[in-house]
This record gives C-alpha cells, structure tokens and sequence, in this order.
C-alpha cells in the first residue's frame, strides 16, 4: 500500500475518532454542555490525537529501522566469495538494491510476472532482458546470488511495508477507539490535549535543535576523515593554498590562513561600510525621522535584506567593479589590477549588510526608555549631545550583538565573493588584490570533479569546520555581551 | 497650626519667578489646560495638587518647555521667567531648561557612573574649567542632595545600582548640578517608600533655601508638609491657589474643599 494512502486512512480514522469523541461525549452529558469538564471540542481533540499520533510515529520509526534491518539481512546473506576483489560489500549491495529496484518496475510495467520475479531458479538471461526492456540499468551482469539476494530483498521490503501499513491502521484504530472511551463529562479532556499539544511543541523544537546536531556531526566525522589525510599543522598554519587536481593529492599545498585572511579582510572592509552607515541610518530612524518619513524609509531600507546575494553579486561584478577600475585602475592609480578585487566584494558586502545594522539597531535605540532621553532634556542637553551621551551608550550592548551578528553574516557570505573577489587565494594588505574566501574556496572545492576521499574534496569540511567554529564563538560572544549589559537601565 | 507663621509671612514677600497669563496647553484636539493664571516666587516650594488627569503635570512641562518634545503639543498664552517671555522665539529651550532643572516621576539615572550621573550637565555646560572643579561640583551636588555619605566610597560604581529613594536622590543630585534657579518635580515620591520619602521631603525643604521649587504630587500630606504655596488644579482648570495653611484649612472653591476631604478625585 503507497504511503499516501496510509497517511489517508490514519487521517481519516483520526476525524472519525474526533467526531465520534465529541459526539459520545456530548451524548453522555445529554447534550447539555455545562455538565462536561471541557468543550466538547476537546473530547473530539482527544480521540483524533490518539488516534494520529502515535500511528504516525510508529511509522517513521519503522521507516527508519526497515531499510537497515532489510539491508543487514540481505548483506549477511551475500557470502564472501560473491564480493569481488576489486570492489566492497557496500557496493555490491547498492546493485542488490538497483536490481530490486528493477524488478520493482519490470512488475510494474508487465515486462516479468510476479511469480518469475519471485521465483528463486528463474533464468538469469530472461530476468536480465525483461529488466532491460523495462528500461532499467544494470551496470554488470546479473549474477546467481546477486539475483537471490535481490529477490530477497524485494520480499522482505513488501513484507515489511505490508506489516507497518497493517500495524500503523491497527494502532490508529486502537486510539481511537481509547479516545472515544475516554469520553464521558468528567474526563479531563481539555488538561490531557494541553499535554499533548506541549508534546508536540517540544518534538519541533527538538528536531530543530537534533538537526542542528546531525550537520555539526557530518562535518566532524568528514573533518577527522581529512585530517587523516592531510596533516592538522599544515592546514592550520600553512601559507599556501595551492589544491592539486590530479585527483592522487600529495603535492597539493591546503593551508588555511590565506583564506581565512581573505575572509577576514573582506569583512572588515563590508563591517566599515555597514556599519556606520547602518548606525547613522538607524539613528536618523529612531531619533530625527518624523513617523511619516519613518513608515516610508525604514520599509524601503529593509527592501535591501531582501534581494538575494547571487543579485548583489552581479551589482559586485558589473558596476562596483568597473568603476572601482576607472579609479583605481591602470587608467587612474593604477593599484588594481582587475576589477574583482577585496574591495568590490567588501563595498557590495557592506551594502547588503547595511539593513542588518540599522534594523537591528533602531529597535534596540527604540527600546531605550523615554525617560532616559527625558531626563537629558531636562538638564538642558540637545538632541545630539542625548543621543551621543545617553542612548547609545544605553543601546550599545545591543549595538555591539548587532555589529557581531552582522559580521557572521559576512563571514559566511559566498555568492558576492565568488562574483566580486575573484578567486585567488594570497596574503596580501592591498585591498584592490583580488583574494578569495573559506566559503568560496568551499564551493569550487566540492564541485570540481575529485575523487570524494582525497584530501583536495575533503578539504571542504574541515574549512566548513572551522568557519562553523568561528561564527559560533562570533555568536556566542554577542550573546554573552547583549546578555551581561541587557538590564543596564531598568 | 502651622510651625512658623512668621517666616511663612516672610515668603509671600519673595519676588515672583515664573509668571503665567492665559496658558492654554492642546495634544491634538485635547484641551488640556484652560486658561491658567498663576505666579510662582522664589525661594518658595509650589505645590500642584489634583486628580488624575487635571494638566498639573502638563503645566509643571510648560515652564521648561519639555512639551516640545512631544510633537502633537500645543502651547497658547504667555509664561516669563524673570519677566522674559519663554516661548519667545529667540530663547533657546535647551538653555532655558539648563536654568529649570526637573525631576521627575520614576528614578531615571542614566546608565553611568554615579560621578558621571552627576557631572553630566556640568560637562555639557562646561561649568568646570578642570577635574578638580568638576570634582568638587559633583561633591557639592552629592551633598545638597544628602546622598554624599552613602556614595562618596563608589562614584564610580553605576547609578543603576542604587535603591530607588537613592536613584531618585542622586537625580536631584543631578539636577542641582547645573545649578538651576528652578526646580520641577514631578511626583518625586511615587516611586519611593515612606523613608525614601520623607528623605526626599527634607531635602525638598533645605532646597528651598536656594531656589524655587515647584512639586507635582498627589499626596495630600505631602503637600501639606513640605509646599508654602498650593496650587489646585481640576480638569484643566486652575481652581485654587494661595497660601498652603489657607488651602488645606479654609479652601474658598467649593472643589478644593471636596477634594481635599477625599469626595472627588
């Protein structure tokens, strides 16, 4: 049975439990609604969740456990004479699993009968031609045992399938049928939903935050993968980013440091552009602005936040660029070379940052108390002397977790850098050089056509690594700063 | 009745300060003061008293013109201070509130030091010409405002940290440091408790010495205890105003009266 149809029926038995939970209850208070502990809605509520969630949940664990219980099964099956030399288990079942999966689709399709797909002694050529008629791929021949393990693999994953779809309808049923009888007027109905809907709320956020988990954990087993490889010391402190893409390594040259100078120096030229832009802006919003002129501006200022970074990137590539050359090019001061270069990508960077800044700085000013500002006036200060002395002395804190969190924003750009910087990887102080960041080198790395376990693709992650490392101390630092000046003036 | 009626005599002879003819306040379309008369002495402590909403506090805003702030604000009539015309065009607000400090409602210290706190008006004034100048305003700030013994050993700790009754003396503190001719408070003691209070109010007394003090409160008590004049306000109106003993003892308004023994308000 496909999953769509089962995910309907356990919907549909969860609507009928509410139904029939809400109208027993209503019958057992002869229909007179004060005498219930809770809204009859509840009694209904009670019976769906019952009936919802525990099936539902019992089914994405069996879809998890199946694949490998299945797979485990199969693989123990397979003898070691029937892997070859030059290949692994792990392939060798990967074809199990595509020559189940033709099968699957010769049935389908009518090119094999049932029984032949089934039958353990069919003949291999026959099978073999149906699956290339069904348009399937078969990369080697079908072997004897290659065809067993897959026809056991077929019928252990109906099976299994069969089972859940059977197990999941009957637990559906069975709390149901528990909710519906839980419905009588002083049944509690309302407390036990609350409950459930808490439970709900912290399985979301648990995935959340398990998810968050899962990426730190696929980066750290491919990182420790590549230190393997490649010595830690000459990642961390080479001067050399040179990757070799004869797919064998060893002569290639990974350090680190250019890129994450590159990375830094790109930010701080974007962080000195945003950030008193963004400040002033912020101020002029929250402090001089008119409502008027403050409802049209600040939503137009945050129409920057939303233009994709890729659109930011060409601005970098086609004008910022150009012009940068005109001025500083061979035609004028002649320090730039080309025009993707630190500066490209930093002013376009700091432009899109510039929402950042001032949207989050204007409600951190806004949130500073009137009288505060009162209190200023009141000694005779102007209007710049409050803002200069009393608010943004109050608001810095937050200021300072704004300006941080800005700049993990640009640590973690790529698009304009890859369009903007250009993607040499040097040391170097003039910002019209072109260089190239972590990230950027992050993409070019996983795309270019290496072999996945050489040190040049696995490379990635441990840059990936340490950028995460990075905005999250970045992260944490602004936290801990908004945290410990928060109460300042309350 | 009263502790001294001679000197009370005395102080109805003090020259006047703040004069107010005609003063109509609007936010919006809300009339909030209609047509206020009134002149306020030196060396005198006013008291404004009234329900919720009567435009004293509003009033109290008027004479250093911290309406301003407030855009939707409308102000009509006229107020002098030292027979000048403060809604004139060519005084500067901000110069005019440097000589009418004010304290107000809720302790508002500034996220600072205690010493920063205080030298903070000198500062922007440039009332001192050195460290050792500033210092010496800050203590004498600190003193008047007798909050000198409890912090002399922590100026440098943060004004924040103080009790309320504390914060509100150090705002005093602070507002006495500009050396104003005139003081407004506004409520200083609703955020106190009944020590903090009467801390307040002694203070509010020694203040008198030096300079006109006008208070906004609701206490009746307090206004009794600490103010020579009284100042009645009801919807807008200036009902009342005359010697504090007289207000509180023989009113002539017939709302004053009904306020004061509690049966409007």
């Amino acid at each position: 049975m496909p999953l769509q149809w089962l995910f309907l029926i356990v919907l549909a038995i969860a609507t009928l439990g509410y139904v029939m939970g809400r109208r027993r209850a209503l019958a057992a208070a002869h229909h007179d609604r004060r005498r219930l502990h809770s809204l009859p809605s509840y009694y209904g509520a009670n019976a769906g969740l019952k009936a919802f969630v525990p099936a539902f949940l019992f089914a994405v664990i069996w879809l998890l456990v199946q694949p490998l219980v299945v797979t485990n099964t199969v693989s123990n099956m397979l003898g070691a004479d029937v892997i070859p030399d030059t290949s692994s288990r792990g392939l060798v079942m990967s074809e199990v699993r595509r020559a189940a999966d033709g099968l699957d689709a010769a049935v389908a399709q009518g090119f094999i009968t049932k029984d032949r797909a089934r039958s353990a002694d069919a003949d291999l050529n026959e099978v073999t031609e149906s699956l290339k008629s069904a348009g399937q791929i078969i990369t080697s021949e079908l072997t004897r045992p290659i065809l067993n393990a897959a026809q056991r693999y077929r019928a252990m994953t109906g099976a299994g399938a069969s089972i859940m779809s059977g197990l999941v309808i009957l637990i559906a049923l069975a709390g149901a049928l528990w909710g519906i009888w839980q419905a009588k007027a002083e049944f509690r109905a309302r407390n036990v939903v609350e409950q459930g809907i808490r439970a709900l709320l912290i399985a979301a956020a648990s995935i959340a935050i398990l998810t968050t988990l899962g990426i730190v954990l696929s980066l750290i087993f491919n990182t420790i993968e590549f230190f393997r490889l490649y010595p830690a010391a000459d990642f961390f402190l080479g001067l050399n980013w040179a990757p070799s893409f004869s797919g064998r390594g060893g002569s290639s040259d990974l350090g680190v440091l250019p890129l994450l100078w590159g990375t830094l120096y790109i930010s701080l030229v974007a962080l000195s552009v945003a950030v008193p832009i963004g400040l002033f802006a912020a101020v002029y919003l929250s402090e001089y602005a008119s409502p008027r002129a403050r409802g049209i501006a600040k939503p137009l200022l945050e129409i920057l936040a939303g233009i994709p970074t890729i659109v930011y990137g060409l601005f970098a590539l086609l004008t910022v660029g150009p012009l940068l050359m005109q001025v500083f090019g061979e035609d004028g001061l002649g320090w730039m070379q080309a025009g993707t270069a630190v500066m490209t990508a930093g002013l376009v960077m700091g432009i899109m940052l510039i929402p950042f800044v001032s949207s989050l700085s204007d409600d951190i000013i806004n949130a500073v108390p009137q009288a505060m500002r009162d209190g200023s006036y009141g000694l005779g200060a102007t209007q710049s002397e409050t803002i200069r002395q009393v608010v943004l002395p109050a608001a810095l804190p937050g200021i300072v977790g704004a300006i941080l969190l800005a700049a993990s924003r640009a640590i973690g750009e790529t698009m304009i850098v890859v369009l903007g910087a250009g993607a040499a990887a040097r040391l170097s102080l003039n910002p019209f050089d072109a260089m190239t960041t972590v990230t950027a080198k992050i993409v070019s790395q996983l795309t270019g056509d290496a072999d996945f376990a050489s040190p040049e693709a696995l490379v990635a992650f441990a840059l990936g690594m340490t950028l995460f490392v990075i905005t999250l101390a970045l992260n944490v630092f602004a936290l801990y700063v908004v945290r410990k000046y928060r109460e300042q003036y309350e | 009745m009263y502790d001294s009626p001679i000197s009370e005599r005395q102080l109805t002879q003090q020259e006047i300060k703040f004069s107010a003819r005609g003063v109509q306040v609007y936010y919006g379309d809300n009339h909030a003061i209609k047509g206020v008369d009134v002149d306020l002495e030196d060396k005198t402590v006013t008291a404004f008293i009234g329900p919720s909403g009567c435009g004293k506090s509003t009033f109290l805003r008027c004479l250093n013109r911290m309406n301003d702030t407030i855009d939707i604000c409308r102000v009509e009539g006229t107020i002098t201070l030292d027979d000048q015309d403060i809604y004139d065009k060519r005084v500067d607000p901000v110069q005019l509130r440097a000589r009418v400090g004010m304290v107000f409602q809720k302790p508002n210290p500034f996220p600072k030091s205690i010493y920063d706190n205080v030298a903070y008006g000198p500062r922007i004034h440039g009332m001192a010409r050195n460290r050792d100048e500033l210092d010496s305003i800050v203590e004498k700030s600190l003193r008047r405002a007798a909050i000198w013994d409890e912090v002399k050993d922590r100026l440098n700790a943060p004004g924040t940290g103080l009790s309320g009754g504390q914060q509100q003396r150090l705002c005093i503190a602070r507002a006495v440091a500009t050396e104003p001719e005139v003081l407004l408070m506004d409520e200083p003691c609703s955020a106190l408790d009944p020590i903090a209070t009467a801390q307040v109010e002694e203070l509010i007394d020694e203040l008198r010495q030096d300079y006109s003090v006008v208070i906004v409160t609701h206490s009746m008590q307090q206004a009794a205890r600490v103010s020579q004049k009284t100042a009645f306000f009801h919807l807008g109106h200036l009902v009342e105003f005359g010697e504090t003993s007289q207000i509180f003892t023989n009113p002539e308004d017939k709302r004053t009266e009904s306020y004061i023994t509690g049966r409007i308000g």
